[in-house]
């Protein structure tokens, strides 16, 4: 066997093994390679924080999910809460997938446990899981009263009686649905709550339908996106950044991660908010070897086009 | 205790699933039936709970809202899918639901149609701009059938050909970062709940 065929013939065997130690190394020894951000995680960044301390606000979440997205969404899950807990906006859940009810339960216990202060249904409400044929009539519902909307939270009890709705009525009082989805996010939103009621709209994606959503971008129907894990680390890191450190959203240090470097030393940040971060230096060197496969590929290809076309000549 | 019995087999489910890579074999078939049933079992009780019992039970039988018995019965109907003879009846539910997919047409025409094509029409001010108008018209072109992909035209869809397939490559692009986080979800569960090695 020549080397053109030698290249093209490897063993898929051979291929996961490596992969699975690229993977791996960097996690035990991390490469401490800088996050970059974004202006799509930028700008969603920036409009749940326009909510700080306002009481008449709150962010609205979306969790459709389930288990096989978990590591690609729950560290924006976690991100998120943490951001919102962190300059104390108001925080509202919701899932219409049975598996989203229990994923919710899971986050905020998990990003509680920093916050001791935070109390259910008066800093944040989960509404638990609705049927997914509720999903339009809430949707639209909550342009004229969410309380009639959607009546109960998550554990049975009225809307009406709980705190946190004092001084939120309608999408007037919501500063952006953001919705983490593994399959087709943010449509119904930006098809009935923004279209008709102005609301802004942001997600947080499977990096797989990550490309389909850069138009609705483009137009402002998003305001961002959080694309699969990279997302969610640009994400973490904003939040590290900022709200872990009470200053305001600065554009010159959110786009230059040496000034940020000065600011937290990432071994001190527990590991459950920086799970994405460390992810990417796995990512980034799983990306290089699979170019690098790709490469190799294609040289075997050409060499073999090449002999192909001596053979043929002779 | 029970978390650590949990932690357990959660590893040995995800070495099963793993254990596919070198080939199809029983302990594989095992893990994928258990997910698929697991998760199946996991929904229909708590469907039943949140929402049969709080929307349908509780309103008619308790508080005697009587007028939901309507939306029930349609939902019912779903179920003589499986009948041969009344299989027909499925077809007045599947109508409704087809009616309400038609009341959003109309804002699902201007979310996704009408707001995209005012966009591409802007003053191209930027460069962005004008490559999404170049991209948008030379695709659209492509996909125009009626006239040969000859002289200018046909240099123009080619043009178009390259837009599609940078925006696969950008596809393709996070489709290997989606697969490649699974697998780092994975070995994180492996290294960090299990083995504790990362922290």
């Amino acid at each position: 066997m020549n080397f053109s065929d030698s290249i093209q013939k490897i063993d898929r065997r051979y291929i996961y093994i490596i992969l699975a130690i690229v993977v791996i190394l960097p996690l035990i020894f991390p490469l401490g390679l800088k996050t970059f951000t974004t202006p799509p995680v930028r700008n969603l960044y920036k409009t749940i924080d326009a909510a700080a301390g306002k009481p008449n606000k709150a962010v609205f979440m979306d969790f459709a999910q389930s288990p096989s997205t978990l590591p690609e969404l729950y560290p924006m899950d976690i991100a998120i809460l943490r951001h919102c807990f962190l300059r104390n906006i108001k925080v509202f859940t919701i899932s219409y997938y049975p598996q989203g009810a229990a994923i919710i339960q899971m986050a905020i216990a998990e990003v509680k446990e920093e916050f001791p202060n935070i109390r259910q249904d008066v800093d944040y409400c989960n509404f638990g899981y609705k049927a997914w044929a509720l999903r339009l009539p809430i949707t639209l519902g909550m342009g004229d009263n969410i309380s009639e909307a959607i009546e109960t939270n998550g554990a049975g009890l009225r809307l009406d009686n709980l705190p946190i709705m004092k001084d939120i009525k309608n999408y007037d009082n919501i500063q952006i649905c953001v919705e983490i989805s593994g399959a087709a996010p943010g449509y119904i939103y930006i098809t009935y709550a923004r279209a008709r009621f102005g609301v802004n709209v942001g997600i947080g994606v499977t990096a797989v339908s990550a490309a389909d959503f850069y138009p609705y971008l483009q137009t402002g129907q998003l305001v961002g996106i959080l694309g699969g894990l990279k997302g969610a680390a640009e994400y973490e890191e904003l939040v590290e950044t900022f709200a872990q450190n009470g200053l305001p959203y600065s554009a010159e240090y959110a786009e230059n991660p040496t000034l940020k470097e000065e600011q937290y030393d990432l071994s001190k940040v527990p590991y459950k908010f920086k799970k994405a971060r460390i992810g990417m230096d796995s990512q980034a060197i799983a990306h290089l070897l699979i170019i690098l496969f790709i490469i190799l590929g294609n040289i075997g290809y050409f060499l073999d086009r090449k002999n192909e076309k001596k053979k043929f000549i002779k | 205790m029970m978390e650590t019995i949990g932690t357990w087999l959660a590893v040995f489910l995800t070495l099963s699933m793993f254990s596919f890579l070198y080939k199809d074999n029983p302990f594989y078939k095992f893990a994928e039936h258990l997910f698929v049933g697991a998760s199946m079992g996991y929904a229909i009780p708590y469907t039943y709970y949140n929402v049969f019992i709080p929307y349908t039970y509780n309103p008619i039988f308790l508080r005697h809202d009587y007028i939901l018995i309507i939306p029930v019965i349609i939902g019912i109907g779903y179920w003589f899918r499986f009948s041969q003879k009344l299989s027909w009846i499925s077809r007045y539910p599947i109508a409704f639901g087809m009616g309400i997919v038609g009341m959003g047409v109309p804002m699902s025409i201007h979310a996704q149609v009408l707001v995209q094509m005012r966009t591409m029409m802007l003053p191209l001010t930027s460069i962005n701009l004008i490559l999404i108008f170049i991209g948008s018209v030379s695709i659209l072109l492509y996909f125009f059938f009626s006239k040969a992909h000859t002289g200018l035209y046909g240099k123009f869809t080619k043009i178009g050909i390259w837009f599609m397939m940078i925006g696969f490559g950008a596809s393709f692009g996070y489709t290997v970062m989606a697969r490649i986080s699974l697998l780092i979800g994975r070995i994180q569960f492996l290294l960090s709940d299990w083995l504790g090695i990362i922290k």
